[in-house]
């Protein structure tokens, strides 16, 4: 730095400011010298610069997904609308992916371990990953037999306080039907009766959305959808062919 | 002072920063990936509580959204840029706590103990390398008072409470320390 520093005094509180050991006062004050000062936002440039290295002593620590959920929402990105960007940088998130890739799966075998109960093993079984934005938030595993659909989270969802969380199985070319409500963060098992099996196909989807308190009171969504996927066969989950 | 560094990281992150001040949104979440384990890892030291890390994570990286173009790569790199904003918000938070003396450091190592491992010395660059060079220089008291005054973000009076040092020795160790590091960090 070319700039003397003929009053030490002074110009330690710069660095006092940045390593964070001055009380709210005087940091406010050196803020307001910062919004006119070149000599103050150089000075505190520089400590900043320097003393950025200390971090990697410390250990890294990967946030939960709610942040970056978060930022999206308080950015006004809607969550819903995978806008052309946001596509674009879930394809380019590799690691992200395979994480995400690894929680269906592990939700899938949890789900199928879940039905093969003792009573019978050889289930007609469907499966969905119902994802938001690429990534998967539930794991539903239908299954014919047992009329019921498992629903596993595979991440952790945020959903306004107060507010339910409902599932409907929507098939090609027609309106929503409701399978019920159910707790974001927990598995459940919801029953599928007549109406629902007989619509249930590898040509539908499931879809979650958020709704009041207990459930749409319509009938059909009426909260955002917060996720959707489409059914597919599942994978040879036994022994039975 | 010139921002000189041998760091491909370094230069990538101010590619990300400038085009972020352009409103391109993949590079808001590249950059969100690469950095914010980083960033969190010093948010939950100085906070010690997981949740409101996230809560402060957050609202930086809001901030860093609608702030990229008052980045200014030949005054800092993207990295100090983004410590510096992290921090900045940690340590309002702090302030509004009415730090109480004595208050969270003693459960540091209880959390630092389930995390994974800090970069190790290979992994660390040569800024890292003449930081730390400057820091073995300094008396331990002094070198020990600035780096806990780094990573926990509270004021003197409680630093000197938590090292049961009057005050006024305190606020000596961290200049005398701090006036120490910067010729060492010029020369």
């Amino acid at each position: 730095m070319n700039t003397p520093l003929n009053d030490d005094e002074n110009s330690l509180r710069y660095a006092e400011y940045v390593l964070g050991v001055l009380d709210a006062a005087e940091r406010a004050s050196v803020e307001r010298e910062l919004a006119s000062s070149e000599e103050a936002q150089r000075a505190v440039a520089f400590w900043q610069q320097r003393l950025t290295p200390m971090t990697q002593m410390l250990p890294q620590i990967t946030p939960s997904e709610e942040v970056w959920t978060g930022i999206r929402r308080a950015l006004g990105w809607d969550t819903r609308s995978a806008s052309p960007q946001a596509t674009r940088f879930w394809s380019n998130a590799r690691p992200w992916q395979w994480i995400s890739l690894a929680a269906s799966l592990v939700a899938i075998v949890f789900a199928v371990l879940l039905l093969r109960g003792p009573v019978r093993d050889s289930g007609h079984l469907l499966v969905s990953s119902i994802r938001q934005n690429g990534v998967t938030g539930w794991t539903a595993t239908v299954d014919l037999d047992r009329k019921q659909v498992i629903l596993v989270p595979a991440a952790t969802t945020a959903i306004p306080n107060g507010r339910s969380t409902q599932l409907w199985l929507i098939p090609a070319g027609q309106s929503p039907i409701s399978v019920g409500v159910f707790a974001a963060g927990t598995t459940t098992v919801l029953p599928l009766n007549a109406t629902l099996l007989a619509r249930v196909a590898t040509t539908a989807i499931l879809a979650v959305s958020v709704e009041p308190p207990g459930g749409s009171p319509t009938g059909q969504p009426t909260g955002p959808v917060i996720a959707t996927g489409p059914i597919s066969g599942a994978p040879a989950a036994s022994g039975s062919g | 002072m010139s921002v000189t560094s041998a760091v491909p990281e370094h230069d990538e992150l101010d590619a990300l920063m400038l085009r972020i001040a352009q409103g391109d949104r993949a590079a808001f979440a590249e950059l969100y990936r690469r950095t914010s384990p980083r960033l969190l890892g010093v948010c939950v030291r100085m906070l010690v509580d997981r949740r409101e890390a996230e809560e402060v994570l957050q609202e930086a990286y809001v901030t860093v959204w609608q702030r990229g173009k008052t980045f200014d790569r030949s005054r800092a790199h993207a990295m100090a840029w983004l410590v510096a904003l992290a921090r900045n918000k940690a340590i309002d938070r702090l302030r509004q706590r009415r730090d109480s003396p004595g208050g969270h450091g003693h459960e540091l190592e209880s959390i630092a103990d389930e995390e994974p491992t800090p970069a190790t010395r290979a992994e660390r660059g040569q800024e890292y390398r003449r930081l730390e060079g400057c820091l073995e220089a300094l008396e331990p008291q002094q070198r020990r008072s600035i780096q806990e005054a780094f990573f926990t973000g509270v004021t003197y009076g409680v630093l000197a409470e938590r090292a049961k040092v009057p005050l006024g020795t305190m606020k000596s160790w961290v200049r005398r320390g701090l006036l120490q590091l910067r010729t060492c960090l010029e020369s």
